[in-house]
């Protein structure tokens, strides 16, 4: 049992281009979900808010990344 | 165990490392439980998960990736238990400071960002966990604020 849970932790995971992306995802829900838990006072706003900030993150980094894109593309 | 009846010259660094060594555990002992279980589980379960897509050899490197390991540093109770779970593994590479091969680059970079941002947000919490035990700081509007909602 334990020796299974170390290899969990020793073995690392095969990652393609594409699913590099989508783990962007949980990242920003942690920071959105403890920022949140910081700032917020009442309980009942904290769903909503986690899931708006959420949303703005990761629609600031796709819109960053995407002029990135794009600016690479008209340079090079 | 509360710790409210501490002075406050004890409590303030005191709180600040428990909520070092666990995530969140700062703000369950001041009352705030909610707040404190939801910092807790999600900083562990991003620092954990980061761990294991990039493998402990990948991730949690000293030598190699000192920068990284100073952010990884500020949710210290798992980058301490994470190093020792490294140097039980492969006490070689833990000393090293030359990349580890165990894992595709690409898994190493996404479990060290994981891990980094975990550390990075504990700092967010030690700071609160800090400004909610002082309670000269904690006066007037502000204290009305943070004794309402959050339990």
């Amino acid at each position: 049992m334990t020796a299974m849970l170390a290899s969990l932790f020793t073995t690392a995971m095969e990652l393609s281009g594409r699913q590099r992306f989508f783990l962007m995802l949980p990242l920003c829900l942690s920071i959105a979900i403890v920022y949140k838990a910081i700032r917020n006072d009442s309980m009942q706003r904290f769903p909503i808010g986690v899931l708006t900030l959420w949303v703005t993150i990761v629609m600031g980094l796709v819109a960053v990344g995407g002029g990135l894109w794009v600016l690479f593309r008209i340079m090079v | 165990m509360s710790l409210q009846a501490y002075p406050s010259i004890v409590q303030v660094p005191l709180v600040g490392f428990l909520s070092w060594l666990v995530p969140g555990l700062g703000h369950i002992l001041l009352g705030h439980r909610t707040r404190g279980l939801v910092c807790m589980v999600t900083i562990i379960a991003t620092f954990w998960c980061g761990v294991a897509i990039g493998s402990v050899q990948g991730t949690v490197a000293p030598h190699y990736r000192k920068l990284w390991f100073v952010a990884q540093l500020g949710t210290g109770g798992n980058t301490l238990a994470a190093y020792a779970l490294h140097l039980a593994v492969s006490p070689e590479s833990a000393k090293s400071s030359k990349p580890v091969l165990v894992s595709h680059w690409m898994s190493a970079e996404v479990g060290v960002h994981y891990t980094g941002v975990a550390g990075l947000l504990n700092l967010l919490v030690i700071l609160d966990a800090m400004a909610r035990s002082e309670p000269f700081k904690a006066g007037g509007r502000r204290r009305r604020q943070l004794s309402r909602g959050f339990p």
